[in-house]
């Protein structure tokens, strides 16, 4: 693997883990019956 | 015994300068200037204090305080950092003041864990909370710089574990490029850690600049609406429980450091009052000055006269350009999702993880043009997300470098 690629793949290894971690978090907030946030819907919702 | 050599054995801080090479005769006096410029602009508050204003002292000391050692060579009675064989570690530490200190909390990385936890103690995970999404999408446009970096430090001649190391000034955090350093190149930790804390100092006078540049003045002025969400104490913990467990899981190679950062966050959430003033004073300010000591007093001029320091001093200034950069273009690709609703994209620079410095230029920048915008909270978010992704960036460069060999 040469060094773009290497680094290419971190990135989105670092992006994929990130996301699925506030995925994690907006859905464990939605279990336990969070109120929303953001009036654009964004927030927790 | 003639004058000259009472002289030298009467002042060998002096006398050192004559008896070594004359490259690293000068190289101490320009440490000796540059520790008191870093301490001067520390007290004038131009720079951080409360990192450079001991480590600018420890970078004077380390430089004169030379002295001739039992073995006829100069040294210091500070900390030898080069020192690996048990037995003359223990020698040594009966000697050296700062040598256990140095082994015990700075070379295992106690200190930046315990800087850490620090910075854990004063986030607010409900910034998150409110704008999960947009947090974390600045927050990985942010990190660019750290994986471009990458790739230059190795196309400028690094190994690829000295480019982890400097890439992570990228993530523009103080704790965690000197674990970084610490894990993947720990014979060039000192210069980096050195040049790293100098340019998080400086980010916020070259920050603003980036901010200006990229977005013009009819954009910087907007206000953005939030509703804080209603979310429990008990949903917070439970979150940053779970959050811990999982990055941990994910990324054994940084769990010291992820464990920290959460912990400090737990306690918080938690309210154990006695922790948290324990962990928001004694054992930040604690740490903190410590490591400001401890990295001035290993600037000797032998350390930093490494060839790969100038390549160090670019490829810092670039990692932290960049990172501001795509940050800013990350708070204008939310922006345009949004519709050009409710959103100011000067949020994009509070997703580099210098909390709170950027989350702080972007409320400056916002408030400069209306004084009525409000954009510390999505900021803070942004901000917050900047330190959890940084953190995950560098555990996942630790544990696939491997991958490159």
């Amino acid at each position: 693997m040469n060094i773009v690629e290497y680094a290419a793949f971190a990135y989105l290894a670092t992006a994929v883990i990130s996301l699925l971690l506030i995925a994690l978090i907006v859905v464990l907030n939605k279990f336990m019956g969070g109120k929303p946030g953001n009036e654009n819907g964004e927030g927790v919702e | 015994m003639d004058v000259t050599t009472i002289a030298m054995n009467m002042f060998p801080g002096i006398a050192s300068f004559f008896t070594q090479d004359p490259v690293i005769a000068g190289a101490r006096v320009v440490l000796i200037i540059l520790g008191f410029i870093l301490a001067y602009y520390g007290f004038k508050r131009t720079l951080e204090p409360l990192i450079m204003v001991p480590m600018g002292i420890g970078m004077i000391c380390i430089n004169t305080g030379v002295l001739f050692l039992a073995d006829g060579n100069t040294g210091t009675l500070f900390l030898n950092p080069l020192i690996a064989n048990p037995n003359e570690l223990i020698n040594i530490m009966q000697v050296n003041f700062l040598q256990p200190i140095y082994n015990f909390t700075f070379s295992n990385s106690l200190v930046a864990c315990m800087v850490f936890m620090g910075v854990g103690a004063m986030c607010e995970i409900g910034f998150i909370l409110a704008s999960p999404w947009t947090s974390i999408i600045i927050a990985i446009f942010a990190e660019a710089g750290t994986f471009a970096t990458l790739v230059l430090g190795v196309w400028f001649g690094l190994a690829p574990n000295e480019a982890v190391a400097v890439a992570s000034i990228g993530g523009a955090d103080g704790p965690m490029v000197l674990f970084t350093s610490l894990m993947a190149a720990p014979e060039l930790f000192v210069p980096i850690s050195v040049i790293a804390y100098l340019y998080l100092s400086l980010t916020y006078a070259g920050y603003p600049w980036i901010v200006k540049w990229m977005v013009p003045k009819k954009y910087r002025g907007m206000d953005i609406l939030l509703d804080m969400p209603e979310v429990s104490k008990k949903s917070k913990f439970i979150f940053i429980m779970v959050a811990c467990g999982t990055l941990c899981l994910l990324l054994p190679m940084a769990a010291p450091l992820i464990m920290s950062f959460f912990l400090g966050m737990a306690i918080k959430e938690a309210e154990i009052v006695p922790y948290q003033d324990l962990i928001e004073n004694t054992v930040m300010y604690t740490a903190t000055i410590l490591l400001g000591l401890l990295l001035g007093c290993l600037c000797e001029a032998s350390t930093l006269l490494n060839p790969k320091v100038a390549i160090i001093v670019a490829l810092g200034i670039l990692a932290l350009a960049i990172s501001g950069v795509v940050g800013v273009v990350g708070g204008w690709v939310v922006y345009w999702a949004k519709g050009g609703k409710n959103f100011n994209p000067v949020v994009g620079i509070a997703g580099v993880s210098c909390v709170p410095s950027t989350a702080k230029i972007a409320q400056h920048a916002a408030e400069d043009e209306n004084p009525f915008a409000v954009v510390m909270p999505v900021a803070m978010g942004a901000n917050i997300a900047g330190v959890i992704v940084s953190a995950v960036a560098c555990g996942v460069m630790i544990s696939t470098i491997g991958f490159l060999k």
